[in-house]
């Protein structure tokens, strides 16, 4: 058992002395497929390691949660433009920023805590969303609502909202009823969007009703 | 005195012997066995390839400078970091595999539904990963004291936001999907407008045929919204929308910013 783990296989793999790259040389003796693995995960090292030399000396992943806080302050700092171009009507810009922000929140160093990333995003998509739904692009909104869903299932009626509208509004009234179950059963009738989810629900069933009556 | 039988003492004696010796010889052979059968068991997870790479790491530069006479460049410390951490986090996933494993194992173990040997593979296995961890730990605490502590801690939200990057790129990629559908739903829904008002105009009139198209498409879109609630009142701003290509301004879109924001 002692001498299992120091058991390895050995890979020739090659530094590039400039950008200290790691590589696989082609000619080396593996089958495709592992040849295919290895290459994945250099480069996903490569990519670690470009990370790691950014950050200050000594050069390790600080521990998860003193949060650096400079990230969330530029993204909040898009959210706030984004929310106001919003509230001017003007939607396009919101989405851009938007995407800018959602940029930002997805290339967080992956060291730093997943929730704080889930909680950032479920906002910014919902956001999206929303202001695509003003744009009646909804298929767009569709997506960017189930992305946040999929952030954050609790306490995120807006978004769950969303989902079903922009279902109902492509008169997808079925799987709309089905989200609209699902966020009743996660959130509740009583909480704060509990009825706006509620009165659509009423309207999907009498599109259903009148879709089966006609 | 007495006279010792050693005719019929051998008999037990023999008997003894033989008892004592077979059993001897079945154990040894049994555990003899069952240690060549756990060494040639199937290990349970797959090659560890970031812990290969990051031997191989280690291996590389006596390698490079004894045989190729290039002046081979030292592997700077922080891929050495960058690898370990990788490695780390193939560890927490393969724990974390172990551990979600481990119960539906025992419970098949004890019904016997499965036989030993996958036990003992399984053992083996979680054997190897507890060394491997403090293998980590200490190699960790070699490069920056105290970094053992933290370094599984950091591993693991590498892999969490990683598993998380990967379902929304997922869900955005259900875009194109959803748009190209959409798009051919609009077409078919206003084809289906069409239809209704060709049928219409020859069954009542010629008056309709004389009105320009979209004319008489918008009059009859207009009664529809207005007997029905909600499903034909959003086909019809939304073909609207599109024909006369006015985002935004429709009152309905109006409303509905008003709700999504409270």
């Amino acid at each position: 058992m002692a001498s299992e783990i120091d058991i390895y296989n050995q890979y020739p793999l090659y530094m590039d002395p400039s950008t200290k790259a790691l590589s696989l040389p082609p000619s080396s003796a593996q089958t495709p497929s592992q040849a295919a693995a290895i290459n994945t995960e250099l480069e996903e090292l490569n990519q670690l390691h470009r990370a790691l030399i950014s950050l200050d000396p000594p050069n390790i992943p600080p521990a998860p949660l003193p949060l650096n806080p400079k990230r969330s302050a530029q993204i909040s700092k898009l959210r706030d433009s984004a929310n106001a171009a919003h509230r001017k009507s003007n939607y396009e810009e919101a989405i851009k920023l938007y995407s800018y922000a959602i940029d930002m929140a997805l290339s967080r160093p992956g060291w730093e805590p997943v929730g704080v990333a889930r909680e950032e995003l479920a906002g910014l998509y919902a956001n999206r969303a929303q202001a695509h739904m003003a744009l009646q692009a909804w298929p767009e909104a569709l997506v960017d609502a189930k992305s946040s869903v999929d952030s954050k299932p609790i306490g995120n009626v807006k978004a769950w909202w969303r989902i079903a509208k922009c279902l109902a509004e492509m008169s997808r009234y079925e799987e709309a009823r089905k989200f609209l179950h699902k966020a009743l059963d996660i959130e509740g009738k009583e909480s704060e969007g509990g009825k706006e989810l509620f009165a659509l629900l009423g309207e999907v069933d009498r599109a259903l009703l009148r879709g089966l009556s006609a | 005195m007495f006279d010792v039988d050693w005719l019929s003492l051998a008999v037990p004696v023999a008997y003894l012997g033989i008892l004592l010796g077979s059993l001897a010889t079945f154990s040894s052979l049994y555990r003899k066995r069952k240690a060549h059968k756990a060494a040639s068991l199937e290990p349970w997870f797959p090659a560890h390839l970031q812990r290969d790479i990051y031997f191989s790491l280690l291996h590389l530069e006596p390698s490079t400078t004894s045989t190729k006479e290039k002046k081979a460049p030292a592997v700077p410390d922080s891929i050495f970091k960058a690898s370990l951490l990788r490695r780390a986090a193939e560890d927490i996933r393969r724990i974390m595999a172990l551990r979600s494993q481990k119960q539906a194992l025992t419970t098949l173990v004890q019904r016997g539904s499965v036989g030993d040997d996958l036990w003992q593979r399984f053992q083996r296995a979680e054997k190897e990963m507890e060394d491997e961890v403090k293998d980590v730990v200490t190699e960790a605490n070699a490069y920056v004291p105290g970094w053992g502590q933290t370094i599984f801690q950091s591993a693991n939200e590498m892999m969490n936001n990683d598993i998380y990057r990967k379902r929304m790129v997922d869900q955005q990629k259900k875009l194109e999907e959803e748009r190209q559908w959409w798009s051919k739903k609009k077409t078919s829904i206003q084809e289906g407008f069409m239809k209704e008002l060709n049928e219409g105009s020859t069954a009542s009139t010629d008056e309709a045929k004389t009105t320009t198209t979209t004319k008489s498409f918008e009059a009859s879109t207009t009664p529809a919204a207005g007997t029905s609630v909600q499903g034909s009142d959003d086909d019809a701003v939304l073909v609207e929308a599109e024909t006369s290509n006015t985002p935004a301004s429709s009152p309905n879109a109006k409303k509905k910013k008003g709700k999504g924001k409270k």
